[in-house]
């Protein structure tokens, strides 16, 4: 059995962002990067029926610079078997969909996880439109996976609205995991070394053949305003005055 | 006081990674044969995934573990809850093998990234971190002298972390003076001995967190000469090992108790009783008896290190910990407001004494974080260039000899210090348990007093090693040094700090020319008496130029590197102003203790003993 993992270099939840002085992205300078975690979810989850399973073979794919690089080994020190680097910049998710049903035709996995959205833009669209292109079934935010024995099928819960939903999906599929599917492990110093000689392939994205041109175009992107001080009032009076027609929360 | 696990460690990160890579600059290393196979990324991989194991494992049960301590239950310790789990997460991850040789099944990496590792398991937690640390240095002696079965049994399992390790040295009278030890071995056939007498003191000498421990006993041979010469030392476990490696019958091993210490309550301090029964067995180390004391050396060298970056570890959390409060604890007005009654209240790091004590933590901290990777770089290259140069290893090893006793001292001396600003910049809130700083304080004391007391440390330096390779490792200490102080005097951003520093370093060297003169002239007490001293003196300055190196290397980045973000071009200033402070603030002291040295002045040996008081 083969599992894709689609995985997304993104910065660190705990590093500082700031907004480039043209307003067209953020500064990169000074930022920590890591595996969406998300994503590491998803590999979590692949290298967890590798071991229930057996004879089940992991592969990484990201897009992105190359230095993205750094993530996949970090899923290879985790456990995964070999990864691919598809290089191109600036895509959107149009973009990287496309890029990674070229993957899966190549590859042809059995299943396919990615994490639910990354946390850079919280799109919350590439699993849903690869599935689309794929005309596969789809199963998004799921907090357990089971596989059937005969590997055909699988019962997932999903975490929807106000609750649980339990469904079955058959397989090959597009599953997106949530917080709560598992709890990822940590890249063991065996791991790690075994990591730098696991095979990694660089693709360019240019040669797919797939439109790269993004749809969405980040017209501009400014932090949010800074919290003003808060102010002590003197009477209930003004704190409702205050509530009522500079809050209007009243 | 509620005991919810929060981790209070505050481990930094960018700091680790600048005297690491941008000051010292271990990669350096990885080009070499010897650590080849590994390169920074995996290293930094290691770092990541160690801090992570540090602040989600360890860091949030070190006060809990605390106030737990530990306990005995018929005979046998028991850690506080969590510290197994930790125990098999750490030896799954693999961490503690990170710098033993492949030849022993270990991982080879360099010393200089294995010290960061060890700062951050220390930092988060010392007590638990005991436990692998001595294990490590058992295992290490086991891989190094034992051959044959003895080897087959134990090494792999110590280093899976099935079996703990210990190391047996002291016993009730036998302290700072190993030698008089009088544990005994009696011969039964081969490298079996029969093991009887009592130990003290034993660092992890009991625990439940493998399935076995391998005691490391010093002992004496019937008929061995006197002191440290008649020792040898012996593998003795708990229970005996089956041939098929699994754990059998009791070895005459017991845990007659377990003191109750000022700090690292997690860590069972042992009374180890062998052979009550007459049935402890040992098998002696190495094909020699009487090597004891030259074993035991390998061993001790390394933890003497451990203890340098226990303090180290400490203090970096204090500090930053007592840095966050400071940041959000307000209290007063700012000065320049004194007139105001109603001048808004500031953050006491507004404040100029609270700004003056986390500056000396902080140029501490980094003081000894690059002592640590310093020394730690030249173990790395005299490895390393062993067979190729080995001219340039001996170098290395010497700085090693030398930079041993400095780091050992002058880290758990200023560690236990720093704790102690820390809790001044708190306040009362720094003296309750509320806030970890009153724990890194207990827990830090005693780094100054196991492994060779500081005075031990002092002595070794004056005695040994300022004469290490007949005079040779001083030598090139020196001419590192002078050759700095004469590059930079003129430095337009620090040139005045270098020469502060060579005019210390002057002070140091007429220090020294006393402590010669005094040994010379056969007046040991007045060497003894000034050997402390004389390593506090040295450390500040071997410490000053690291520091005044590193503003030198910040400034640079600092000032030519547009690309950067604002938090490093903070970050470098930083350095840069942690360094003059050092050297306008504390290297001056080095004068005075110059001054007592060359004073040679007596009363502390003449002084008659009822002078101290006559109150009895």
């Amino acid at each position: 059995m083969k599992i894709l993992v689609a995985i997304k270099r993104v910065p660190d939840a705990e590093t500082t962002i700031k907004v480039n002085p043209e307003g067209t992205g953020i500064v990169n300078a000074g930022v920590k990067w890591v595996v969406n975690p998300f994503c590491e979810i998803a590999i979590e989850e692949a290298l967890k029926i590798k071991e229930t399973k057996g004879d089940v073979e992991v592969v990484l794919v990201t897009v992105g610079r190359s230095e993205s690089q750094e993530q996949l080994r970090t899923g290879l020190a985790m456990g995964a078997d070999r990864a691919i680097l598809v290089t191109a910049e600036n895509l959107d998710t149009t973009g990287v969909s496309r890029v990674l049903a070229k993957i899966v035709e190549k590859e042809s996995p059995d299943v396919v996880f990615l994490g639910k959205q990354a946390i850079d833009d919280d799109s919350n669209e590439v699993g849903q439109m690869l599935a689309q292109r794929l005309g596969w079934a789809q199963a998004c935010y799921i907090s357990e996976f089971n596989m059937a024995d005969d590997a055909k099928s699988a019962q997932v819960v999903r975490e929807i609205d106000g609750g649980m939903r339990t469904d079955k999906v058959m397989l090959p599929a597009i599953i997106t995991a949530d917080l709560r599917l598992n709890e990822p492990r940590y890249a063991s110093l065996p791991g790690i070394m075994k990591a730098r000689k696991k095979p990694l392939e660089e693709i360019d994205g240019a040669s797919l053949g797939v439109d790269l041109e993004p749809k969405i175009i980040i017209k501009s992107m400014a932090p949010p305003p800074a919290r003003a001080a808060g102010r002590l009032v003197e009477s209930v009076d003004e704190l409702i005055n205050a509530l009522k027609n500079e809050a209007k929360v009243l | 006081m509620s005991d919810a696990a929060i981790n209070q460690y505050k481990a930094d990160l960018r700091s680790m990674e600048f005297t690491l890579y941008e000051h010292l600059k271990v990669q350096e290393v990885f080009t070499e044969d010897y650590f080849s196979h590994l390169s920074r990324e995996e290293c930094d991989q290691i770092i990541e995934q160690t801090a992570r194991f540090a602040d989600e494992y360890i860091g949030p049960l070190n006060g809990p573990a605390d106030r737990a301590g530990c306990t005995i239950v018929d005979g046998q310790v028991i850690t506080p809850e969590g510290f197994k789990a930790a125990w098999s997460k750490l030896y799954e991850l693999g961490v503690p093998n990170f710098a033993v040789p492949l030849e022993h099944g270990g991982f080879q990496g360099p010393s200089s990234v294995g010290s960061v590792l060890h700062e951050l398991l220390s930092g988060a937690n010392c007590s638990f971190n005991m436990y692998p640390s001595l294990t490590l240095g058992a295992m290490d002696l086991v891989a190094t002298f034992c051959k044959g079965k003895v080897r087959e049994t134990f090494l792999e399992p110590m280093m899976d972390g099935r079996f703990g390790g210990t190391m047996c040295l002291s016993e009730s009278q036998a302290g700072s003076d190993v030698g008089s030890a009088t544990t005994k071995a009696v011969k039964i056939e081969d490298n079996r001995y029969k093991i009887s007498g009592t130990k003290c003191w034993i660092s992890a000498g009991d625990h439940d967190l493998g399935e076995n421990i391998v005691h490391l006993v010093l002992a004496r041979v019937e008929g061995a000469p006197a002191g440290t010469k008649g020792i040898s030392l012996f593998v003795v476990p708990k229970y005996r090992v089956n041939d098929d490696g699994s754990v059998g019958e009791s070895n005459d091993v017991q845990t007659v108790s377990i003191e109750h210490k000022l700090g690292i309550k997690a860590s069972s301090t042992a009374v180890l009783a062998f052979g009550e029964n007459d049935n402890c067995e040992g098998f002696l180390v190495g094909g020699e008896e009487n090597s004891g004391m030259k074993q035991m050396f390998q061993m001790m060298n390394s933890a003497r290190i451990i203890v340098g970056i226990q303090g180290l570890a400490a203090a970096s959390s204090a500090y930053l910990n007592a840095l966050a409060y400071a940041r959000d604890r307000k209290q007063g007005s700012s000065v320049k407001a004194f007139k105001d009654p109603n001048a808004p209240r500031v953050a006491i790091i507004e404040h100029s004494d609270v700004r003056r004590m986390l500056m000396e933590m902080k140029a501490r901290v980094e003081g000894m974080r690059s002592l640590v990777v310093k020394l730690s770089k030249h173990q790395d290259l005299s490895l390393a260039l062993a067979e190729k140069d080995p001219d340039t290893a001996n170098y290395h090893k010497g700085q090693v000899d030398l930079l041993t006793p400095i780091v050992k001292a002058y880290c758990s001396d200023q560690g236990f210090r720093v704790c102690e600003l820390a809790v001044q910049v708190y306040g009362g809130a720094g003296y309750v348990q509320d806030n970890p700083v009153e724990q890194y304080l207990r827990d830090s004391k005693i780094f100054s007093i196991y492994e060779g007391t500081n005075h031990i440390q002092a002595l070794d330096l004056v005695v040994r090693k300022l004469r290490g390779r007949k005079g040779q490792d001083l030598v090139d200490f020196t001419s590192n040094m002078t050759e700095f102080i004469q590059t930079n005097a003129n430095d337009p951003g620090i040139g005045a700090e270098v020469r502060a520093l060579g005019a210390a370093a002057q002070g140091l060297q007429e220090a020294g020319a006393s402590i010669m003169e005094y040994m010379m002239s056969g007046k040991l007490d007045q060497l003894t008496l000034c050997a402390t001293p004389f390593l506090e003196a040295m450390s500040e300055i071997t410490v000053g130029h690291l520091l005044l190196e590193a503003a030198l290397i910040a400034e640079e980045c600092r000032t030519q590197n547009d690309d950067q973000s604002q938090e490093d071009f903070d970050f470098y200033a930083g350095r840069v102003m942690s360094a003059k402070f050092f050297a306008n603030f504390i290297l001056p002291t080095v004068h005075a203790k110059v001054a007592a040295i060359k004073s040679a002045d007596r009363s502390a040996l003449d002084i008659p003993d009822r002078g101290f008081s006559t109150a009895w």
